[in-house]
């Protein structure tokens, strides 16, 4: 009984907190991590600049950072390439 | 002031370098002051940046790719093979990439992406380069000659190399505000133990070995740099134009050398016009080299009755530039200047 009892309010204490997360600091957060994405785009493009006709940085030393790269260079491809419209003013991150 | 008085007066200077026109004997006397080095009791390592190197010719010996080669006692010379250093460069980068994450095999845009790189213009110059850290980082000899590429590939490096470490510096500042930006997020979300950067890490060893080898032909306490010229019009003209390009990224130059020099003594016999006018012309900018460079020339070399390749004619070539060696064993002595012909 007592347990149940502690389980239920650990959960709603969780719950609460969480709402309170997303009503105060989630922007944050969320703005944080977007402004992060945006110089992971720039950062890869630095590097990779060659596969979209861009060469910035000759590659010798470059080829050591593109093992790290190899996860999110499909999805920097994509959001690199795709289109861009108004619509991304709205606040829809892909990528 | 000669060549062997530099060496005694700056015994510290143990990057030694020749450079000048393209086949103006560049790694004639890079080998001849290596063996007169060696002669005298020190380990040295004569090596060659140059893509087409000339080492293995002068020494009739192939080094090639090789590693480093003892060729007399305390005189090694080894010749960096660009291309094999590049493989097995891009080998080790997929090997890691399939270690990573465990992959089969190498995804195709990243293949061919590396592919790619290989074949850009400046990826010789500094896979060779980047050896040269690992060489001289090592520090196991006492001399270390570069046996340099011809001046234009030498500033292109040294240029590249500062473009390049601006670069850097303007990457690694992003990654760590990048890093910044998850540190205050996983902050604020009270969570998450970050992990290092990598990248971070990697970036700074980059800088690292970038600055390591532009700074050795910078450094003024540890780096000689030798021009080589020879008495004729279009030498001079293009040497004043490097000398001036290396002051602006500051190699410190220690002198010249006056390669291919006519005896002069012939005239005195019965030779025929063609070489009287040669002489006269010479004399002409012999003077001109004087009053250019003065004190600033070091040894005058004359033209030898055949090419020199071989120890024999190494020898000899040591001996026109610094004089008859000395013994290891008896203190430096004022060496006799036997460069003059």
């Amino acid at each position: 009984m007592i347990k149940r009892i502690e389980a239920m309010i650990e959960k709603s204490v969780r719950a609460l907190r969480e709402v309170i997360y997303g009503m105060t600091v989630y922007d944050w957060v969320h703005e944080l991590e977007k402004a992060r994405n945006e110089q992971e785009r720039l950062f890869t493009l630095i590097i990779f600049g060659d596969l979209l006709g861009v060469p910035i940085l000759p590659p010798y030393h470059m080829l050591r950072l593109v093992p790290y790269l190899v996860p999110s260079f499909e999805s920097w491809r994509r959001s690199m390439l795709r289109e861009r419209d108004f619509t991304d003013l709205i606040d829809q991150e892909i990528g | 002031m000669s060549l062997a008085n530099i060496f005694e007066e700056y015994p510290e200077r143990r990057y030694i370098m020749f450079g000048g026109k393209g086949g103006l004997g560049k790694t004639t006397f890079s080998a001849a002051t290596a063996y007169h080095l060696a002669k005298s009791g020190h380990r040295v390592l004569v090596f060659s940046v140059d893509p087409q190197a000339s080492l293995s010719d002068i020494f009739e010996r192939d080094i090639f790719g090789k590693g480093p080669v003892e060729i007399v006692p305390n005189l090694f010379a080894q010749e960096i093979d660009a291309d094999q250093h590049i493989r097995a460069y891009q080998d080790e980068i997929r090997q890691k990439i399939l270690d990573m994450y465990g992959m089969e095999e190498v995804p195709e845009e990243i293949e061919s992406y590396i592919q790619a790189a290989a074949a850009e213009p400046a990826m010789e110059e500094s896979a060779i380069f980047d050896q040269v850290v690992d060489i001289v980082v090592a520090a196991e000899y006492d001399y270390y000659i570069y046996d340099l590429v011809p001046l234009g590939h030498a500033l292109y490096y040294l240029s590249m190399a500062s473009v390049y470490d601006e670069w850097i510096d303007k990457i690694t500042d992003l990654r760590e505000e990048m890093e910044e930006y998850s540190k205050v997020a996983s902050l604020i979300q009270r969570d998450k133990e970050l992990e290092e950067d990598m990248i971070l890490q990697e970036l700074l060893d980059i800088k690292y070995r970038i600055n390591t080898s532009s700074s050795i032909l910078t450094d003024k306490e540890k780096t000689a740099f030798f021009f080589v010229i020879i008495p004729e019009e279009m030498a001079l003209i293009d040497t004043l134009k490097a000398a001036d390009l290396f002051a602006k990224y500051d190699v410190p130059l220690s002198g010249y050398v006056v390669n291919r020099v006519i005896p002069p003594g012939l005239a005195q016999q019965n030779i025929p016009e063609y070489l009287r006018n040669r002489l006269k012309m010479q004399e002409g900018h012999l003077a001109r080299i004087d009053e250019l460079f003065g004190e600033q020339v070091l040894a005058q070399i004359p033209e030898f009755e055949r090419d020199v390749t071989g120890l024999p004619m190494i020898e000899k070539m040591a001996e026109a530039m610094f004089g008859s060696i000395t013994e290891p064993t008896t203190a430096p002595s004022k060496s006799v200047e036997g460069a003059n012909p």
